[in-house]
């Protein structure tokens, strides 16, 4: 089933599912318990695209949904703030606690949020017992009105139906978001965070997006709590809660639309079963995590849509078509690349980079130009790699300036220099490996939407457009390295050739004025080596500038403008192919010394 | 002055535990690039069984060895079985899941069988204090950092000096690398984490004498050493043991001058400023991502 249909499928019969349970005729307790039941899963919901997506786990979920709850029991009671807004600051309060924790912990490791959100919400359980003039301390705050919403008073009946359409929202933005390049975006920092700033994404601000996302909805739900409970204690908000929550995304299913759902039901139905463990009851809930994690780490909903897809799919013979396809190439796929062929794109100029005493580049400089190739050799450890992080961002020079497009990069991150046009592969490939082909080209877009957020979360024209421009981009990208058969395939199935075909096409996608390809050969047959320097002289034709590093000298010499020798970070000899093999120095350095190598070994320069 | 060399002894002492745990969690940090995320409860552990087996007449000279084998090897059995399945990359969560799944059912498990309540161990250094002044301190407690400090000068002397510590680094440092130069990796972090759980136990039987052991006395103290740890920049044990023992000493002053309900509110705040302010670890070197 597509999501698209998924998602339809679980709101229409979810709701009809709800209608049904009304016209039961339930007790009042039944439609207590499942207004709960649905409040939690908004939480769930947030949290689900927080681990599933970013890969980021929170474990003070539940004091931020404490955070929106007690705000607006606050607000509601000490200033008699309606029922919308007071749930709206708590929602605010929430969001804004969530990005204030996310920002020092997302810069350097998931792991670091999940140990940040536990200090917070221990912090929020010790502040809520201690405040008191403002917590009510142990005793919480009691008697919050019940809320009122355009002049209709919320009773437990109507109020059944506001958290049901929250909830519905709440889905409906999961569903949006996740589908979409936010949604790519996330998956792919958490799937690998080199790649991702590659193609432009801002990791940090992705990662505390995302954060800041399930806070919100977290908040939401603590709001739509003080108003069925009508009072808030410290008790509720625990870090046990925390895990309940956690369990609730894993065992329903970590990434999956129905996953949070399906875990808040089972959560909230299953205590009540629990109950007659007494004092093993915490243990009960241990065990149970650890069972899931065992048995079944895809969650409830995740292994059904496993043996689903398993029973439904049958293997087809996909094939590799020719490439390089240039006739694939629509007008305009490639068309940042406007300067015109032999202006210069960019311009290094004495780039200087020790890690502690080591000296890896030496004052080098080198000039890149538009359509042409700039090849970029030397043995082992001379510092090309090194090169190529410091041209596209990923370290910073000790000393050194550059020029690309004009502009001076000093100060710039890899992500904007990405912004700006320049692109790269990496030595040893980096897709993200458990998205689909197609997805990983359409992350290499991710920077050339101009639809907003909100644009995106209500599906409106703009970004329907868009998304299908985009895809139709993607796809001939994908046409062009003839990978059209393995669109809807994991990056991480293809044969490693394959692989490598991919990476330079999402790095296209990215439109470059310049592209860093970092041994694009290696590994590659000869047939495929073949391939490859037809479709770098396709990309030259088009105007885009390359720099080559390579260890396959012949393939340097013969599609390379100008070549840049480094030895130990030194350039040693630059200029045109025909110059450069004729040089003592890079004889010397491949081979060492002239005078004890007959001449005739200097000749078959390939590695 | 007298009140604050109290704080400063008493915080020293409080700081020592967090370093004995903070080092634990360094341990496996280095070998795995995980941890056993509830490893306050084998700090826990430690203190409880060992008060366990002298309520059933082991003396203590055995209690305590047999107490801190128990851990150690809980310690590897969560390696094996909690840890090593469920941490396959850099961004893998799993090993978080799991080893809080096992805290939980150790505490609650503990809770049921040994009880809620605390119970004292017996010390012959907690019986009287040192009194100067108005105020005094345990032998006990002055015990605690400074075996804190020799553990990690043990810990230092053991990486730099053995085979199996200098293994250990090369696993610190790149795990493919060192397994093939023929290091069994898996083994390597298993003995890290049984070693990193014997500190812990060690820890909570120091502590035992003078807060008595419960099965809730290390979760809180897990937490709060985690984040030490990470503070610290989780690369070295010299740091991680200067900033467990600093802020073992800043939770004093805040309760002296402050309150003792804002402890850890106040200190959980500061420990999150200074990631801010150091988002590698004070002690951490900025991590240089090979690309």
């Amino acid at each position: 089933m597509s999501p698209r249909i998924q998602f339809w499928v679980i709101l229409v019969f979810g709701l009809a599912a709800l209608y049904l349970f009304r016209e039961s005729g339930p007790t009042n307790y039944a439609i207590g318990v499942l207004t709960r039941c649905m409040i939690l899963a908004i939480v769930a919901v947030g949290l689900n695209i927080l681990i599933g997506q970013a890969g980021l786990v929170s474990l003070g979920q539940a004091a931020l949904y404490g955070l929106g709850a007690y705000v607006a029991a606050w607000l509601a009671l000490r200033t008699g703030m309606a029922f919308l807004p007071a749930v709206a600051c708590g929602i605010v309060a929430s969001g804004m606690m969530g990005a204030a924790l996310a920002y020092p912990s997302v810069r350097v490791r998931g792991v670091y949020l999940a140990v940040i959100t536990i200090a917070f919400g221990l912090i929020f359980q010790n502040i809520l017992i201690e405040w008191v003039p403002v917590t009510g301390g142990t005793l919480g705050l009691t008697g919050i009105p019940r809320g009122e919403a355009f002049g209709v008073r919320l009773t437990r009946q109507i109020y059944f139906w506001v958290v049901a359409g929250s909830l519905a929202l709440a889905f409906i933005i999961q569903y949006t978001l996740v589908y979409s390049r936010y949604g790519r975006a996330m998956r792919a920092t958490a799937q690998s965070e080199n790649a991702a700033s590659a193609l432009g994404i801002n990791v940090a601000n992705t990662r505390m997006f995302a954060f800041v996302v399930s806070a919100a909805l977290a908040g939401l739900g603590g709001g739509l709590y003080t108003f069925l409970n009508l009072f808030v204690n410290y008790e509720t908000f625990t870090f046990f809660q925390s895990i309940s929550f956690l369990l609730m995304v894993i065992f329903g299913g970590v990434g999956t639309l129905a996953g949070p759902l399906v875990g808040a039901g089972i959560l909230t139905y299953i205590p009540e079963f629990f109950q007659n463990f007494k004092e093993w009851q915490v243990f009960a809930y241990g065990v149970m995590l650890a069972a899931v994690m065992f048995l079944m780490p895809a969650g409830i909903v995740g292994t059904i849509a496993g043996l689903w897809t398993y029973a439904t799919t049958r293997s087809r013979a996909r094939e590799a078509k020719p490439w390089p396809n240039a006739a694939a190439l629509p007008a305009g796929t490639l068309d940042q690349a406007t300067a015109g062929k032999g202006t210069t794109v960019a311009e290094v100029d004495r780039f200087t980079i020790k890690f502690g005493g080591l000296t890896a580049v030496n004052e080098a400089s080198l000039v890149v130009r538009a359509g042409e190739v700039h090849g970029l050799i030397g043995p082992n450890g001379a510092g090309k790699s090194s090169m190529l992080n410091l041209m596209s961002g990923f370290y910073r020079p000790t000393s050194g300036r550059m020029t690309f497009a004009s502009q001076p990069t000093e100060g710039l991150k890899s992500h904007d220099l990405a912004r700006r046009g320049l692109a790269r592969t990496f030595q040893n490939t980096e897709l993200f490996g458990d998205m689909t082909v197609l997805d990983n080209v359409l992350v290499g877009c991710h920077v050339h939407y101009r639809s907003t957020l909100v644009e995106t979360l209500l599906r409106l024209p703009r970004f329907l457009r868009e998304e299908r421009e985009m895809t139709e981009r993607a796809r001939s990208l994908l046409e062009l390295v003839g990978l059209t058969d393995y669109a809807d395939e994991l990056a991480k199935n293809l044969p490693f050739g394959h692989q490598r075909r991919l990476e330079i096409a999402r790095a296209l996608a990215l439109r470059p004025r310049m592209l860093l390809l970092d041994e694009p050969a290696a590994g590659l047959t000869h047939a495929e080596i073949e391939q490859l320097k037809e479709l770098i002289r396709i990309l030259t034709a088009n105007g885009i500038a390359i720099v080559l590093v390579e260890h396959h000298v012949d393939m340097v010499m013969n599609l390379s403008s100008d070549v840049t020798v480094l030895d130990y970070g030194l350039v040693i000899a630059s200029g045109a192919p025909a110059k450069i093999q004729d040089d003592p120095k890079v004889i010397e350095a491949y081979f060492g010394n002239v005078q004890s190598i007959p001449a005739h070994a200097a000749e078959p320069v390939v590695s | 002055m007298e009140q604050i060399l109290q704080f400063i002894l008493s915080g020293l002492s409080q700081g020592g535990v967090y370093a004995l745990v903070a080092i634990g969690f360094y341990m496996m940090w280095a070998a795995t690039k995980a941890a056993n995320f509830t490893h306050g409860d084998i700090f826990m552990l430690g203190a409880v069984a060992t008060v366990s087996l002298a309520a059933a007449g082991v003396p203590l000279i055995l209690a305590i060895p047999l107490a801190i084998l128990i851990s150690a090897f809980a310690g590897a059995l969560i390696e094996r079985f909690a840890v090593r399945p469920f941490n396959l990359g850099p961004s893998s969560i799993g090993w978080m899941l799991t080893t809080i799944a096992i805290g939980l059912m150790m505490e609650s498990a503990l809770t049921a069988t040994y009880g809620p309540l605390g119970r004292p161990l017996y010390s012959p250094l907690a019986e009287t204090p040192i009194r100067f002044g108005g105020s005094g301190i345990y032998a006990q407690e002055l015990l605690i950092p400074a075996v804190a400090i020799a553990v990690m000068l043990c810990l230092e002397a053991f990486y730099h000096r053995t085979i199996l510590g200098r293994a250990m680094l090369a696993v610190a440092t790149n795990r493919t690398a060192a397994g093939l130069m023929g290091i069994d990796v898996n083994q390597i972090s298993m003995i890290a984490y049984a070693m990193a759980a014997a500190v812990g136990a060690l820890a909570g039987i120091l502590l035992a004498p003078v807060a008595e052991a419960s099965p809730s006395m290390g979760a809180l103290i897990g937490l709060k050493a985690f984040v030490v740890a990470i503070v610290a920049g989780i690369a070295n044990a010299r740091g991680v043991v200067i900033v467990a023992l600093s802020y073992g000493v800043l939770e004093k002053f805040i309760e002296g001058f402050i309150s003792t309900g804002a402890r850890n509110a106040i200190g959980f705040a500061v420990l999150i400023l200074l990631l801010l302010a150091f988002p590698n670890g004070i002690f951490g070197k900025q991590g240089v991502s090979k690309v």
